[in-house]
Formats: C-alpha cells, sequence, structure tokens
C-alpha cells in the first residue's frame, strides 16, 4: 500500500515538473508548429539568470525567478523577429538545424558568462522544508511545483480558449494569410505567443532546476526529455502535453520502484509501444 | 615481433622528420575534454600543470618540457586514439597524460605499447586500465582503493547494515563491489544493492526505497555533475539523516561543484584521497599559485591528479629523458610529497600508493566556504582493486 | 561532357581530394580515416533521411549495433576485416529492419522520438550486458588480421586510410546505384508524394522498411569500421549525440544529395578540428554561427553553393561571348 502511495505522490510531482519543463515546448512546437530545439536554450538562459540574480547578488528566491523570467522573454522577442520568424515557412529539418545553431550559441554564452559547472539556484528557507504526509514527507518545493503546474494548464486553457487572443492564434496558425486578410495583426500575434513559449520554458528550468538542474549542456542534456512528453502528448494539445507528463512521470517513477535494474529499458519500451499504438500521441489531431 | 616493429617505426618517423635535435626538449601530449559538458575535467589540469611549471621552472634534468593540449571532447576512444596518433607521428611527443573516462585511456593502450610512451593518467579510476599495458601510470585513484577503507571505517563507527545505491555503469558496478566485499569481509550486512539507471533524473524512488529498509548507512557513488548535486538534495529532503541513515560517498562533495550544493551537503561524509582543506604547507604552496595565476580556481582530485601526474613526468625526464622504458623504470617506487599527502609509485600496479581520509563537510569558520574537513587518515593505500 | 561523365566527375574530383589530403596531411591519417567512417554513416543517413524522406535521429543504433557485431566477431570467431564488415552490415541491417517493421508506420515527432528510444534501448542494452560488452569500458581486445591477408594494420594508420578509403568508395557507388535504380526513384516518389506513389500501387510502408534496413546495413558498416580501427568499441557509439552530429553533417552538406552528406561531413569534421585546436571552449560559437548561416543563406545546404557558384560561372562565361 505504502508502496503505492509512494509511486502516486512522486510520480505526481516529478509528472508535474515533466509538464512545466515541457509546456513552453507545447506552445512553440506543439501550436505554432516550429521544431523548437532551442527550448531547452530558453529554459537555460532563464536558469542561468536566476543564478546570477539570486546567488551571485543575493536577490531573494521568488523576485529573482519572475525577474529572470522576464528577462528571458525580452530577449526572446528579438530573437523571434530575426531568426525564428524567418523559419516559420521552412521545411523540417531547417527548422531542426537553425534551432540547433541557436542553442549552440546559448550553450557557448553561458559558458562563456557563467563556466561550465553547475549553476545552482539557491531556495528561500520557506521552500526548504519537508510536509509531513503521514507515511511519509515530501518537500514543500515539490508541492510549490505541482501547484504552479495546475495553475499553468488553467492560465493557458482560459487564454488560449476564452480569450481574442487565443481564438486569433489558432486562427493565425491555421491559416496565416486567410487570418491577415481579416485583419488580424499576425506578426505580432507570433510574437507574443513566442514570448510566452520562452517565459514558460525559463520558468519551468528554474522551478525544474532542483531535478534537473542548470548548467550550460542543460539544452543538449535534456532535449530527448521535453521532445517525449510533447510526443506523446500529441502535436497542438497543451492538455494532451499534461497528461503525457503526469503519465511519464507516474510511468518512470513506478518502473524505478519496482524493476530499477531495468528500469531505462521498460520505460523506453513502453513509450515505443504507446507511439506505435497512438502515432499520433494521446491527444494530438491528425493533420497534413 | 614487437622489436620488429618498433625498429621499422623509428626509421619511419626519423626518415620523415630528419634531424632529432640531441639537446633534448621533451613534448607531452595531453588528451583530455576541454569542450562540453566535461570541459572542466581539461582546464582543471591545464591550470594545474601550469601551476606546477610556474613552481618549478620548464626544465628537468638537461630537458626542456613542452606541453601540447588536445580536445577529446568527452568519453569517445576514437578521438582519443586518432589524437594520440597525431600526438606520437606528427607532434613526435615523448609522453601521453590526461585520460579522464576509462574507454579513452584504453583505447591508446595498443599504440603506447608498440611505441613504448609513458602514459600518465590523470583520472580514470578503473583498476585494469593499468593491466592493458606496461606505460600506463596512474596518480589519481582506483574505486577499489577509496571505497574498502570506507566500508572497514564504517563498520569500525558501529555501523552494522548499509544499502549500496550505484549509477547502473562500470564504475559504479566497481564501486558496489568494492563496498560490500569490504564491508562483509568485516561482517557488516549489505542488505540491498540498488543499480540507479545513467538516465536518471528523480532520485526519490531509489532513496524511498532506502528509507523502507532503514540500514544504519547509505553508500553510494554517483558520475559527477547533475546527478550528485540531485542525488544529495534528494537523499537531505527525505530526511534519511534525521532517521540516522548515514550518507557514505567518495567524490560527490568535490571541491568544485561543493558550493553549489548549499547547505544540504553539510554532515555529508566521504572517503577521498584528496581535500582542498588538507592542512600542509605542501598543499597551501599549490593552492595559493593555483589562485595567484587563476583567480578564479578551485583545487580538486582533478587538479592534484594533473599536479602530481606532472611531478611524475618532470621526475621520469629528468632521469631517462625520451626513453620511454627507463622513464617508467625509474618512476617504479617513487616517492614524494604531494598536496594530498605522502604518494609512492607501487612498482606493480603502477597506481600511487596514498592516504585516504575521512572527510566531513562542514562550513568554514574564516572563509564561509563549505570543505571536505578531515577526520581520519587511513595510511598508504594501494590499489586495493588490482587483483580483483 | 557526356551526361555519365558528368555524373561520376565530382565522385572522382572527391576521391582525388582524399587522395591528395592524404599526401599533404601524412601525419593526420587517423584524423582523416575518423572522416572516412563519418561519411559513411552520413551517407547511410542521406539514404534514409535524404531520399526516402524517413525522418531519424536514431542512426547510431545501427552504427553501434555493427560495432559491436565486428568487434565481438573478431574478438571470438575470426579477425578478418572483410568478413568484419559483413556482420557489421548484417547486424546493422537486422536491428533496422526489426525496428523498422514498427517505426515505419509512423511519421514525424513521433518517427524521431522513436528512433531515439530503440538507440537508447540498444545503448542500455549494452550498458548492462557488460560481461560480454564491457559495459562502460568498452569492449577491448580486438586486433585485426592483415585486409585480404596482405596489409597489416600498422601504427601511422596508413593501411586503415586506405582500407577505409576503399569502402567509402565502395558503398558511394553502392548508394549512388540504388538511388538511380527503379527502387531508388520510387523511394523519392514516397518522399514527394506518398498518397500518389499509394495510388499507383506502390507499398509505401515496404518500400520504407527496405530503404530503412539498408542504410542501417550501411551504417553497420560504418560501425564495424570504426571498431576495427580503433580496436575498442564504447557505449558512446549508441549516442544521442553522434546521430545528432551525422544529421547536422548531413543538413550542413545538403540532404538527397551524395556530395552533399560528403562535403557536410568533411567541413563539419574540418571546422570542428581546427576550432576543437585552437579554442575549444567556445567552439560551439563557431558551430554555431556556421549552421545558422547554412540555413539562412544556402538553405538547401552548402552543395547548393558549388551550384550557384557553378551558374554564376556560366552566366559570365555567357555575358562574356
Amino acid at each position: 500500500m505504502t508502496l503505492f502511495l509512494n509511486i502516486a505522490v512522486d510520480g505526481i510531482a516529478y509528472g508535474m515538473i515533466l509538464f512545466m519543463i515541457s509546456v513552453g515546448l507545447s506552445i512553440t512546437m506543439g501550436l505554432m508548429r516550429v521544431v523548437n530545439l532551442a527550448h531547452g536554450g530558453f529554459a537555460l538562459l532563464g536558469g542561468t539568470f536566476a543564478h546570477w540574480l539570486a546567488q551571485e547578488n543575493g536577490m531573494p528566491f521568488w523576485p529573482a525567478a519572475v525577474l529572470a523570467v522576464l528577462v528571458t522573454v525580452i530577449v526572446s522577442l528579438p530573437l523571434e523577429r530575426v531568426i525564428f520568424r524567418r523559419i516559420y515557412d521552412f521545411g523540417d529539418l531547417q527548422q531542426v538545424l537553425a534551432t540547433i545553431g541557436l542553442t549552440f550559441l546559448m550553450i557557448a554564452s553561458v559558458n562563456l558568462w557563467q563556466g561550465s559547472s553547475l549553476l545552482s539556484i539557491p531556495l528561500p528557507d520557506s521552500l526548504k522544508q519537508s510536509v509531513d504526509l503521514g507515511f511519509r514527507t515530501l518537500p514543500v518545493h515539490r508541492l510549490v511545483v505541482i501547484a504552479v503546474g495546475f495553475a499553468s494548464i488553467l492560465g493557458l486553457w482560459l487564454l488560449l480558449d476564452k480569450t481574442l487572443f487565443g481564438i486569433r492564434l489558432r486562427a493565425a496558425v491555421d491559416n496565416r494569410s486567410t487570418a491577415s486578410a481579416l485583419g488580424i495583426d499576425t506578426d505580432w500575434i507570433f510574437m507574443a505567443a513566442f514570448g510566452l513559449g520562452a517565459g514558460f520554458a525559463a520558468l519551468g528550468g528554474i522551478l525544474g532546476a532542483e531535478i534537473l538542474p542548470i548548467d550550460a549542456y542543460y539544452p543538449v542534456r535534456y532535449m530527448v526529455l521535453f521532445l517525449i512528453v510533447v510526443a506523446v502528448g500529441g502535436m497542438g494539445s497543451i492538455a494532451g502535453s499534461f497528461i503525457a507528463a503526469l503519465g511519464l512521470g507516474l510511468l518512470e517513477t513506478a518502473t524505478r520502484y519496482l524493476v530499477p535494474d531495468v528500469s531505462t529499458i521498460a520505460f523506453y519500451a513502453l513509450v515505443i509501444i504507446l507511439l506505435a499504438m497512438r502515432p499520433q500521441g494521446l491527444l494530438g489531431r491528425a493533420h497534413a | 615481433m614487437k622489436q620488429i616493429f618498433s625498429v621499422a617505426l623509428v626509421a619511419a618517423i626519423t626518415s620523415a622528420v630528419p634531424g632529432v635535435a640531441l639537446a633534448e626538449t621533451i613534448k607531452v601530449g595531453v588528451i583530455a575534454p576541454f569542450s562540453g559538458p566535461f570541459a572542466i575535467y581539461g582546464k582543471q589540469y591545464q591550470q594545474a600543470i601550469e601551476t606546477y611549471v610556474a613552481q618549478n621552472g620548464t626544465s628537468a634534468g638537461d630537458h626542456e618540457i613542452e606541453f601540447i593540449y588536445k580536445d577529446v571532447g568527452g568519453p569517445n576512444p576514437d578521438q582519443s586514439r586518432s589524437l594520440a596518433q597525431e600526438l606520437l607521428i606528427r607532434d613526435q611527443v615523448d609522453y601521453l597524460a590526461g585520460f579522464t573516462f576509462t574507454p579513452n585511456a584504453f583505447a591508446v593502450a595498443p599504440l603506447i605499447e608498440q611505441s613504448q610512451t609513458p602514459t600518465v593518467i590523470f583520472n580514470a579510476a578503473t583498476s585494469s586500465i593499468n593491466s592493458g599495458s606496461e606505460f600506463f601510470l596512474r596518480t589519481s585513484y582506483t574505486l577499489w582503493q577509496v571505497t574498502a577503507p570506507l566500508a572497514e571505517w564504517a563498520y569500525d563507527q558501529g555501523m552494522r547494515t548499509a544499502v549500496t545505491t550505484v549509477t547502473d555503469y562500470g564504475p559504479g558496478i566497481d564501486a558496489e563491489k568494492a563496498f560490500k566485499a569490504a564491508f562483509e569481509a568485516k561482517g557488516g550486512q549489505v542488505l540491498d544493492q540498488i543499480r540507479m539507471p545513467l538516465s536518471t533524473t528523480d532520485f526519490t524512488p531509489f532513496i524511498q526505497s532506502v528509507r523502507e529498509q532503514s540500514p544504519d548507512a547509505l553508500f553510494t557513488f554517483l558520475p559527477g555533475g547533475p546527478p550528485t548535486f540531485t542525488y544529495t538534495k534528494t537523499y537531505n529532503e527525505n530526511g534519511l539523516a534525521a532517521e540516522g541513515i548515514k550518507f557514505l560517498g567518495t567524490a560527490e562533495t568535490e571541491e568544485v561543484n561543493l558550493q553549489g550544493l548549499g547547505d544540504e551537503a553539510l554532515g555529508l561524509s566521504t572517503a577521498y584521497h584528496y581535500s582542498g582543506a588538507h592542512d600542509s604547507e605542501a598543499n597551501a604552496a599549490f593552492k595559493a599559485k593555483l589562485v595567484e595565476l587563476f583567480p578564479d580556481a578551485v583545487a580538486n582530485w582533478a587538479s592534484v591528479g594533473a599536479y602530481d601526474g606532472t611531478h611524475l613526468i618532470y621526475q621520469m625526464v629528468a632521469a631517462a629523458g625520451s626513453d620511454g622504458p627507463a622513464a617508467v623504470k625509474s618512476a617504479l617506487g617513487l616517492e614524494w610529497e604531494s598536496p594530498r599527502g605522502p604518494l609512492t609509485m607501487d612498482p606493480e600496479t603502477r597506481t600511487v600508493i596514498q592516504n585516504v581520509y575521512i572527510r566531513e563537510v562542514e562550513r568554514d569558520a574564516d572563509s564561509g566556504l563549505l570543505v571536505n574537513r578531515e577526520k581520519g587518515v587511513i595510511a598508504t593505500v594501494g590499489d586495493l582493486g588490482w587483483d580483483q | 561532357m557526356t551526361p555519365l561523365m558528368k555524373s561520376w566527375a565530382p565522385p572522382l574530383a572527391l576521391l582525388a581530394l582524399a587522395i591528395a589530403l592524404s599526401f599533404l596531411m601524412p601525419f593526420n591519417l587517423a584524423f582523416l580515416t575518423r572522416i572516412l567512417i563519418m561519411v559513411v554513416l552520413v551517407l547511410s543517413l542521406d539514404l534514409v533521411l535524404g531520399y526516402a524522406g524517413i525522418a531519424t535521429l536514431g542512426q547510431a543504433a545501427m552504427y553501434g549495433a555493427g560495432a559491436y557485431a565486428a568487434g565481438l566477431f573478431a574478438i571470438h570467431v575470426w579477425a578478418d576485416p572483410l568478413a568484419g564488415l559483413m556482420i557489421g552490415a548484417v547486424a546493422g541491417s537486422i536491428l533496422a529492419f526489426v525496428s523498422g517493421l514498427v517505426l515505419m508506420r509512423t511519421q514525424g515527432l513521433t518517427l524521431i522520438m522513436l528512433t531515439i528510444a530503440v538507440a537508447a534501448i540498444c545503448h542500455e542494452i549494452a550498458n548492462k550486458a557488460r560481461d560480454i560488452t564491457g559495459g562502460a569500458d568498452g569492449l577491448r581486445g580486438i586486433h585485426m588480421e592483415p585486409v585480404l591477408g596482405m596489409f597489416a594494420f600498422d601504427f601511422v594508420g596508413t593501411t586503415g586510410f586506405w582500407y577505409a578509403l576503399a569502402v567509402v568508395v565502395v558503398i558511394f557507388v553502392f548508394v549512388a546505384l540504388i538511388t538511380r535504380a527503379p527502387f531508388g526513384l520510387s523511394l523519392r516518389g514516397i518522399h514527394e508524394s506518398p498518397d500518389r506513389m499509394a495510388a499507383i500501387g506502390v507499398s509505401v510502408y515496404w518500400r520504407r522498411v527496405t530503404a530503412y534496413t539498408v542504410g542501417g546495413a550501411i551504417a553497420g558498416v560504418a560501425g564495424a569500421l570504426s571498431a576495427q580501427i580503433t580496436q575498442l568499441v564504447s557505449l558512446e557509439s549508441f549516442s544521442f549525440t553522434l546521430s545528432a552530429e551525422a544529421l547536422i553533417m548531413l543538413i550542413l552538406g545538403g540532404t538527397g544529395r551524395l556530395y552533399g552528406a560528403v562535403l557536410g561531413t568533411l567541413i563539419f569534421m574540418f571546422v570542428h578540428h581546427w576550432a576543437a585546436a585552437n579554442d575549444p571552449f567556445n567552439w560551439l560559437f563557431v558551430i554555431g554561427a556556421m549552421v545558422l548561416a547554412v540555413v539562412f543563406f544556402l538553405p538547401k545546404g552548402i552543395i547548393s553553393a558549388s551550384a550557384g557558384l557553378a551558374r554564376l560561372i556560366k552566366g559570365a562565361r555567357h555575358a562574356g561571348s
């Protein structure tokens, strides 16, 4: 019984971290349909700014986190104008190459600025404590990630389904020229959506740093992890990413409790079976 | 056969590059990662070598010494071998050094065997590397060398049961075996041996499994960098220390990333051959010179492995110049005082015999930084993994 | 020029370049040999991705399978190099065929993730089976017999270089023939319009499985070659990094063009070698900028630069006449 509770608690906590680090990608890659391998790069930038503000300049955690997310968004906007805007119409492979090139430049910049060692983001004491669940304890920061995760999915659902911005974004993605003919400023819409994706990437990088610590090679090290969440969730679906992240978190945690020795093989084998059965992902829309 | 080959090789080389000077400049090729996620190793090596050179000059005996650095990028035996060939053939190096990863070292074994090139390993810690060639000499340590004393010490402290959690790859398995053998030889009991996949990011499941078994001690081995960071945090957050499950490790609290671990690292106990806080004149001089040359530098086991490796090369050059077999012979049994303590080059295993220190992470009152404070010493340990 | 001469002139020029380099850089044969091995891997990727349009980030799975199979075969059965290459090809093609049965039913991001997952599983199996593979320490004890019983592998790497060059030539001709054969043309058709090919009665699925299997065999040869030359196989031969680098080299050079694969590999490896020798700490700046420049200025790959150049020269000649 304890085992099942353990798997449930740790699986959800880990799954929510997976969601937070990949939700930005399900915006840029899932909604905007640009193969964005630079997603981890924005997470890295967010984490690095947070490290610099909190560790080196002594700023408290929350203001540092918020400021780091804002700075990352501000950095992402010109990048969208200069680089991403020009590759929206390119083929997948060109997008892969362009975003890998950009990722390399981001890694090299952080490497030059902060070196290649771990960039820790000190947590406030309130987040370091543990909460007693009766049969065990759970660190507070994991509860915070769970809460922020739920808030993010709710906020994104409201934003994308209930506001004019969301409707315009979906119209612009589906048919850009028609959308602009209808008077929608698609340039602005795309830039805003991209900034949103980069901001979530940064937030995920900062909140997930306790499990996926920040260092210059972060984007390459965890690229497969982000991609797997979006692929399993299905392109174009934030809710799919959410379910996929929780499912994968539970799956990976369960294999690690039950069959630690072969857990990597078991995990990937289950992902293969799942994707072979549902090539569009859990909630993906089939599209040409 | 080998003789014929060497003669042919020497002929090939001397005909290609006429006029090898008699007043020799000895070249040392350093193969290490200078780019990518492991670039820190190359940086530590280069800083340590330059520190040694600054302290001791550029000549040993009658010879000038010159270092050539080559970037291997990471664990990449193809690249390692091809760089070694380039160094030996084009640059005509007389010594090789560096080697962070075991397969990179193994890949050059056939080459150094043929060219009779003394090769000093600064890091790679698998015992069996040195059986790959008579020309390998190691100034770092082996996993058995630090792990077995740790297990024995733990038993002497009254710990009777332990669980091991190691990363599931060669070095981790080595450490697991060494700990179990030594701990059970003393009469202790290893309750469970958990092998954690290389790709693990969330260690909570493993830590919780350990907690359920409530052993006296938790022995762990992890590759450096992110896994160590996450593992130690998870250990603390899940309250294992409070429940009296003692953390036992080796390289987990190494100095470069120690400050990043933060207060969570306080109280972690490890057995290792070098602490930056080691109290000796040699260490103080080494660290002072290092920081003078590179203000941001932090000394750790990789720097001291390279520093002692450089010392060994200087000694060999002074004794034998570019004569490889004679150089190796002169190194065997050599004794010197290193920043980590007294060292002897074991003639049999060609790995240094050294002290292993039991340390605990503390916050230094003067500097305010986290340090590995030495609490005990197990004197002059050789490579215990050689016969395994 | 006759069409035949036209199509064979560039590869002959490349061959001449390879031979010239071996004389220009006689002390760097090991490095040149590594380039040749990568060329074989990138050619396999070009067949799979460039011609058949199968998006993959897991070509290292077949490379690693070939490397371990050839290594184990040399240690336990027979150390003949050519037999080892055959074993590598067989291992690579079996893995590609079996995984391809599942993988070729999918496309796009899903397919990419599946190829990554297959390589990750292979990596973990090789790591776990350390009694057979040596695990993270690497597979040791590979000592090859002379090539064709005549040319022993030497210290400087002369035999290794010419041996690898011969393999590259054979593979290049083989891939060139495949792509010109009806099978290759149908792959192009599938790449450009799968629906139309299905409509004219072509089994898209089986063509893709076949292409993936042939590509797997070639990747297996590349792996076997590396095992024989390095005399050691490591887990890194299954690594994501290797798959990703091969992909970058291919797109850099230009997909769907054999010279593109060769040129991309050459340029990437030389730039890496040069940058890593001069400033390894910052080499990612160089490669990152190079990659971005190619995307924006030569979207069809570096190979298109030569075509553009040729047009330019031709245009100038016409203008002059």
